[in-house]
């Protein structure tokens, strides 16, 4: 950090010693705002893979539990036999694709892209990585 | 476990009585007794370390106050200024998991939260409080949470019995999630970790040949303690979301 500069030396270059490193601390500065929001995006949104894989899968499957309990109820209740089964089956099918985008929705939000690489309009460069 | 042909990776989370008072009285488990011990290290760790309430703090007054503030951040970010009267819910709810996660780490120690009995408990409380804080809160406009806004009327008898489902599925999901993972994450381990037993019984290429599951053991067990951690976040975290949820029904 420090120049071997003589210690006399003129105010003007020292002050210009002091904006370049005003500019090097505000950069450096900078460079670790985008750092630390890369890692809390990525550490707090579930960073492993596995953890990501059960919470979108149990969601799915309790959808579908939930529903396919609440039609056998149904059909002890009603006694009709087969239907509120089929069809609470199929309700809570659909509510287990709603609850799995509502998820993933929540993870883009949560980790949006890297401002660094343009990804573009289309996204065909991501077939590369 | 003298036997090494004889791994039992589901024995760690057997049930047994610490002492009872006869049959179908009252028993005091080995989980129970776990439970307490959370509770009691949490109660005595955060009264302990904040009791002198310096204003620079020290170590564990520091420890504390980062919990303090992680989940105080937390709640806030996730259910707003007011979800803020909900803090002490969450902060129990987080520490409970938390530390019932990191004692299961410890050896020969009893994981609380492996048993679906438990994170479902934790879960209906979680459930029972959000629909009894919605409606006290919302009235009968709590119930607008199951009627997205801007759906046409001819689809809402099929999008409000979804939404109900999807509704009643979160403390299924809740607490599933929680269990599977520590249920998951204790018997791998114990399984990697009694290939070294039963490898390394082998003779001079056992031995060579277990050092690769002692190796996977030991990244599991990193892994868990990340997992642990995570988990308890989660928890708090979807928490906190659906508690937002009973203060603003209308998504």
């Amino acid at each position: 950090m420090i120049k071997p500069q003589d210690d006399q030396s003129l105010p003007d270059s020292a002050k210009g010693v002091t904006r370049d490193l005003a500019s090097r601390i505000a950069s450096a500065k900078r460079e670790r705002d985008i750092e630390a929001r890369r890692a809390s995006a990525s550490g707090s949104a579930e960073m492993t893979g596995m953890g990501r894989g059960v919470r979108i899968g149990t969601e799915f499957i309790a959808a579908i539990l939930v529903g396919a309990v609440i039609g056998y109820l149904i059909d002890l209740g009603l006694g009709t036999r087969p239907w509120g089964l089929l069809i609470m089956f199929l309700v809570g099918f659909a509510a287990g694709i709603l609850n799995v985008t509502r998820v993933v929705t929540e993870m883009n939000k949560a980790a949006p892209p890297p401002p660094g690489p343009d990804l573009g309009p289309d996204m065909d460069e991501d077939d590369d990585r | 476990m003298a036997d090494p042909n004889k791994v039992d990776p589901i024995h760690q989370f057997a049930i047994t009585d610490v002492f009872s008072t006869g049959e179908g009285g009252f028993a005091f488990t080995n989980s129970a007794l776990f439970m307490v011990l959370t509770v009691g290290l949490i109660i005595i760790y955060l009264v302990g370390s904040t009791a002198g309430r310096r204003l620079i703090p020290g170590r564990a007054q520091v420890v504390s106050e980062l919990l303090y503030e992680f989940v105080a951040n937390m709640v806030r970010g996730a259910a707003g200024t007011e979800g803020m009267k909900f803090f002490p819910f969450v902060f129990s709810l987080f520490m409970f998991v938390l530390v019932a996660n990191m004692f299961g780490m410890i050896p020969f120690f009893f994981t609380v939260t492996s048993h679906i009995i438990v994170t479902f408990a934790l879960a209906m409380l979680v459930f029972v409080v959000v629909i009894a804080y919605g409606f006290y809160r919302n009235g009968f406009k709590f119930l607008k949470l199951f009627v997205p806004a801007g759906v046409p009327s001819y689809v809402l008898p099929i999008v409000v019995p979804i939404e109900i489902v999807s509704f009643l599925s979160r403390p299924i999901s809740l607490s599933v999630r929680l269990f599977a993972n520590i249920l998951a994450g204790h018997i791998t381990l114990k399984v990697f970790a009694g290939f070294i037993v039963s490898l390394g019984s082998l003779g001079a290429l056992g031995f060579l040949g277990a050092s690769l599951p002692l190796i996977m053991t030991i990244a599991i067990t990193a892994l868990e303690f990340l997992v642990a951690a995570l988990q308890a976040y989660v928890f708090a975290v979807l928490t906190s979301m659906y508690i937002n949820d009973a203060i603003h029904p209308s998504h």
